[in-house]
């Protein structure tokens, strides 16, 4: 308790002795969690938007005419036959022509006159959830595309195809700014913490010689490192918890920000962001204390 | 870790020691020393004598280059550095620099050596007026340690020496700054922990610190133990002899 009292005491007063430093430290922890965390909140909605997506996912295979109950039986059993392959579907010309006309509602009267038959019949190939690969998806395409019968073979593959190329490039921003954030934060604090151990070399100097642990000596440096890793962590997840409220006010009319479900870190989210920078500047502060007092 | 290399009444145990700094300096060579434990022992000799390496040496802030330093039951040449604080808590050392923090106050200065072994504040407190009353330097406590005499920092220095009550106290030239007053009060300190049992090293030029004391007195010269001008550690209570400057002082 009294080793408590003893660290907290020095490390209040590192703090006021390079007070300057501290701040600047302070707001470059704040800004690179702040770039961290937007990529990152922007990769983790998208990855869930893509899950929605995966959801959704659905293999439109179109076929030239209607099968018949002996091809009905081919196509299951060359489809299910695949592990990726949750269910299927066959839905005729006559199904297809429903769907259609519920989906124009009002408007159905554009069809009168149109022939039932006139869309083709086709089967509907429900992928499992694990069939998440884009590349996956498309080598089962050009599998479906092989059967006989088959027309062609649609899963929104443009829109899927750019969504995933964004998903991509998030994951891509988000390793870097997280790098970033690692070598900021380190290097930051490292660095701050070199400027106390330097102003207060004579004072460390004379802790020795009167018989301070190591312990005594290196722990304040150690919180300080840790308080500059976690006030500078919750600074900017507090900066782009603001960003992300004013962003949702500015966009809280009807676009398409609204209609995708963005939504912000959930607390072990927050609180896992403010732990990795704490322990990181701790990191730091350890590192610099160990070369610089050699202990 | 603890060496039981030495016998139990020996605190202090040099055996063929010698320090070269680079590139070549010898600062002592082959230096044989043993004191006993509560036994004071003054070192002489000229400047670059030996006198504040063997201290050093002793406090564990160098290592020697040959020979074995036992202290307290620390080898000290095989003593970790983790581990240097278990001698350091043993040892208390008044620098000829004296060490202080300038822009700290002189009761901060005293209470460092304190606040380390985790003494209670009240207990920090009490100490330092005591020291500093004893020290003629209560009218400081507050004052930083930049805006004092060097007789003044002297005193200080020797206060956090002291402060601990360690079982050992190096003193490097104490009254190089002192006035014969204070140079008696400062010994008076001395002579009160050597009564509680402390073993006490003094290198000093200040003749009227030895002279016609039955303590031992050892010179050196370029880095060499010349002669013991005594050898009376082993005389019974009653006949040791007080130190001569303090021959009107008070006993405390």
């Amino acid at each position: 308790m009294r080793f408590l009292a003893v660290v907290l005491r020095h490390t209040c007063r590192n703090l006021l002795f390079t007070w300057k430093s501290q701040i600047m430290t302070l707001f470059t922890v704040s800004l690179s969690v702040l770039i961290f965390s937007f990529f990152y909140l922007i990769y983790s909605n998208a990855l869930h938007i893509s899950d929605d997506l995966d959801d959704d996912l659905r293999l439109i295979v179109y076929l030239d005419e209607e099968p018949g109950l002996a091809l009905k039986e081919e196509y299951q059993r060359k489809i299910l036959k695949f592990d990726q392959v949750d269910r299927i579907e066959f839905i005729s010309s006559q199904q297809a022509f429903k769907r259609f006309e519920q989906q124009l509602g009002d408007n159905r009267d554009v069809l009168s006159g149109v022939p039932a038959d006139f869309l083709p019949s086709s089967i509907e190939v429900y992928p499992v959830r694990s069939l998440d690969s884009l590349s996956r998806i498309k080598r089962f395409s050009d599998y479906l595309s092989t059967l006989p019968g088959v027309l062609k073979v649609q899963y929104g593959k443009e829109w899927i195809e750019r969504f995933y190329a964004f998903v991509q490039l998030m994951r891509v921003v988000v390793i870097l700014s997280g790098t970033l954030l690692i070598m900021t934060t380190t290097f930051m604090v490292a660095h701050t913490i070199r400027l106390t151990l330097l102003a207060r070399q004579q004072e460390l100097e004379l802790l020795r010689l009167v018989g301070a642990t190591n312990n005594y000596i290196r722990m304040p440096f150690l919180l300080e490192g840790a308080f500059l890793g976690f006030l500078g962590a919750s600074c900017g997840i507090a900066a782009l918890l603001l960003l992300f409220n004013w962003i949702k006010l500015q966009f809280a009319g009807p676009t398409t920000l609204t209609l995708l479900p963005f939504t912000f870190f959930s607390w072990p989210i927050i609180l896992s962001i403010i732990g990795i920078a704490t322990l990181l500047c701790a990191a730091g502060s350890f590192s610099t204390t160990r070369r610089i007092l050699q202990l | 870790m603890s060496q039981e290399t030495a016998p139990p009444d020996v605190i202090i145990d040099l055996i063929k020691v010698s320090k070269v700094y680079p590139p070549d300096v010898h600062a002592i060579s082959d230096i044989s020393l043993t004191v006993n434990r509560g036994e004071i022992v003054f070192l002489t000799g000229m400047s670059g004598a030996g006198k504040t390496t063997l201290l050093r040496l002793i406090s564990r802030m160098e290592k020697p280059t040959k020979g074995m330093v036992d202290v307290a039951g620390f080898d000290i040449a095989k003593l970790p550095q983790r581990n240097i604080h278990l001698l350091r808590r043993k040892i208390g050392m008044a620098y000829q620099d004296f060490k202080l923090l300038p822009n700290r106050t002189v009761a901060d200065n005293i209470a460092i050596a304190m606040e380390v072994v985790y003494r209670p504040k009240s207990f920090i407190e009490k100490r330092t007026r005591e020291l500093l009353d004893q020290l003629d330097l209560v009218r400081k406590y507050a004052t930083r340690a930049e805006e004092l005499s060097r007789g003044e920092q002297q005193r200080v220095s020797i206060a956090r020496a002291v402060a601990n009550s360690p079982e050992i106290v190096l003193a490097d030239e104490p009254t190089g700054n002192l006035d014969a007053e204070t140079t008696d009060r400062v010994v008076n300190l001395f002579h009160q922990l050597h009564r509680q049992g402390t073993t006490i090293l003094i290198a000093t030029h200040d003749k009227s610190l030895y002279q016609q004391t039955n303590h031992r007195v050892i010179e050196l010269r370029f880095g060499r133990i010349r002669a013991p001008h005594a050898e009376s550690f082993e005389q019974n209570d009653e006949e040791k002899p007080t130190f001569p400057a303090l021959a009107s002082a008070p006993e405390a």
